[in-house]
């Protein structure tokens, strides 16, 4: 059997048989549905009145722009200390109580090890986002919306989201102490956000176009507007490969030390 | 089966073995003697693929533990010293899936994993956590997933630590069993452990072997000479006369009436000692010769001949 397969099929079954998952779901479920109802309130009265106000954006009367986009944004920022907690176990935890001896005297690769674990904690991801699109659900059951640019923009933070896990199962592999791994996960996931704001710091026009490019934002922008654009898809994936090789790298370097 | 040479490791400026050579031919159980940090663990970790030497090589059925680790790593059992254990997955759960990590085919895995389940006498808590075992039982999983795979080579790094002396003797058992079909390598600094499940020995001191041999040579190694103990009923000094003997090399006064004599294995000399013992008159209590056992060799070997 496949050695990636086996790995992803054990620590899928680690992550919904354990009691975190369902904890961290339904701590996401409460923030968001605090704050999706609030915003879904602020759209019912700026709607309804709309005639009577005055400079009122566009923006602000789609239900995309005013209700959609500010919950997914909550579940990206949630994102930015959830992943964290799902992944900082993957590796370190095996370093710890040494099952990183059976994994590596076993037939499979590194890259088998890396890529079985990151798409076991990418479906679990998955999952999250598909509670978060419960409100959704029952939204387009009260009114009818259309799906598509909610769909695209759901796309683009499970895009970013893929990027965390990648950044965090690096973070995980560095280090034998789990809370080591989560707050330098915590600090690789926000860092990619500032990296856009160092923008402001630069005059040269390369630089800004370097930093922009190397921007999370930038490429999550497009994705929001619901236009899907390779060069941000190619971006996503080559920060998911990047982190996920490094990985890989770190795991076959256990070999060489003692 | 399992070829090594000129193996050496170092970690930065220590060397932990340097140039070993021994080979292993299927079905032996080969025990590997040392005292701690003699460099076990490290050759154990370089047979399995689990770490890469610094120099030389290592051969397990054929296949090059550094060109070919995957096809090496399907023919082993590893048992490293902390039982590589999942405390939040069920006994059973957790043999699964190391044999389905050691790629056994699927209509294979429910009758393996029963086997080992059974042979490491593990089946009444087949449906307990990990987690939740006592160290003995823990230990006794660590072993069941070294086998659960059927690997033609087993290489076990000081199996019966933390077991009580009933599971000690059971494992030993289970080890000798294994001989014939299985090639077992297991270190321990446990002497009786090795004359107990092992038909040849290694031993090895500060990253070099010292000898390698079968169980029964090794314990001629010593030959030609044997230990005498002597306890007489009255207290007095014997040390110069019985010294002064034909074929005494070495008397230890341990204390006025107990004497300890190194001879000649020679019926002779033992005689000559008794009638020299009847003669001074303090009577004889004891005259007990000693075989040099594998505890002797080791020490002999590993800490030198006057330590004792």
């Amino acid at each position: 059997m496949n050695g990636m397969y086996v790995i992803f099929k054990k620590e899928l079954a680690g992550f919904f048989q354990s009691s975190l998952f369902y904890f961290l779901s339904f701590m996401m479920t409460i923030l968001l549905g605090i704050m999706f109802t609030t915003s879904m309130e602020k759209f019912a009265q700026s709607s309804s009145n709309a005639m009577l106000q005055f400079g009122v954006t566009p923006q602000a009367l789609n239900i995309h722009y005013a209700v959609f986009l500010p919950h997914l944004s909550i579940v990206n920022l949630i994102f930015i200390f959830l992943v964290p907690a799902l992944t900082m176990k993957l590796l370190s935890e095996e370093k710890k109580v040494r099952t990183f001896d059976l994994l590596l005297t076993s037939p499979v690769t590194s890259l088998a090890i890396v890529m079985g674990k990151y798409f076991a904690a990418l479906v679990t991801i998955l999952a999250l986002i598909g509670v978060s699109f419960i409100y959704l659900v029952i939204a387009r059951r009260v009114f009818e919306f259309d799906w598509g640019p909610t769909l695209v923009s759901a796309l683009g933070i499970f895009m970013v989201a893929a990027v965390y896990v990648a950044m965090d199962l690096f973070a995980s592999s560095l280090t034998e102490n789990g809370l080591v791994s989560f707050v330098l996960s915590i600090v690789f996931n926000l860092s990619v956000w500032f990296v856009g704001a160092l923008n402001e710091s630069f005059d040269s026009p390369n630089v800004k176009a370097v930093l922009e490019h190397i921007s999370l934002n930038t490429h999550l922008a497009g994705l929001i507007e619901g236009t899907v654009r390779t060069n941000g898809l190619i971006f996503f994936f080559s920060l998911i490969f990047l982190f996920c090789f490094l990985t890989e790298r770190v795991i076959e370097s256990s070999r060489w030390s003692d | 089966m399992i070829e090594v040479s000129h193996l050496s490791k170092n970690y930065g400026e220590r060397r932990a073995i340097t140039d070993l050579n021994f080979k292993i031919e299927k079905g032996d159980v080969v025990g590997f003697l040392g005292p701690n940090g003699a460099g076990k663990s490290t050759t154990m970790k370089i047979i399995t693929g689990f770490m890469a030497p610094t120099s030389g090589e290592a051969k397990v059925c054929g296949y090059d533990v550094f060109l070919n680790p995957i096809e090496v790593k399907k023919r082993i059992g590893y048992l490293p010293e902390t039982p590589p254990l999942y405390p939040d997955m069920l006994v059973e759960d957790y043999l699964r899936f190391v044999a389905e990590l050691k790629q056994v085919p699927i209509e294979k895995l429910k009758p393996f994993v029963d086997r080992a389940l059974e042979k490491a006498q593990l089946t009444d808590v087949r449906r307990r956590l990990i987690g939740n075992l006592s160290k003995g039982f823990k230990q006794r999983v660590g072993i069941a997933q070294a086998l659960v795979s059927d690997p033609e080579v087993l290489v076990l790094d000081e199996p019966t630590v933390g077991l009580d002396p009933k599971q000690v003797a059971e494992i030993r058992d289970l080890i000798k069993e294994l001989r014939g079909e299985h090639t077992v390598i297991l270190s321990t600094h446990i002497l009786p452990e090795v004359q107990a499940s092992c038909n040849r020995v290694i031993i090895i001191h500060e990253g070099q072997i010292v000898a390698q041999e079968s169980i029964e040579q090794i314990s001629k190694l010593s030959s030609g000479t044997i230990m005498l103990n002597i306890k007489t009923r009255k207290h007095g000094v014997l040390e110069s006369k019985l010294g002064a003997l034909d074929g005494v090399s070495h008397v230890e006064t341990l204390n006025s009436q107990q004497y300890k004599l190194t001879i000649d294995d020679d019926e002779d000399v033992i005689e000559s000692v008794a009638r020299e013992v009847m003669n001074s008159g303090l009577g004889l209590l004891e005259l007990a010769p000693a075989h040099a056992n594998l505890e002797d060799v080791f020490l002999k070997l590993t800490y030198g001949q006057n330590t004792r």
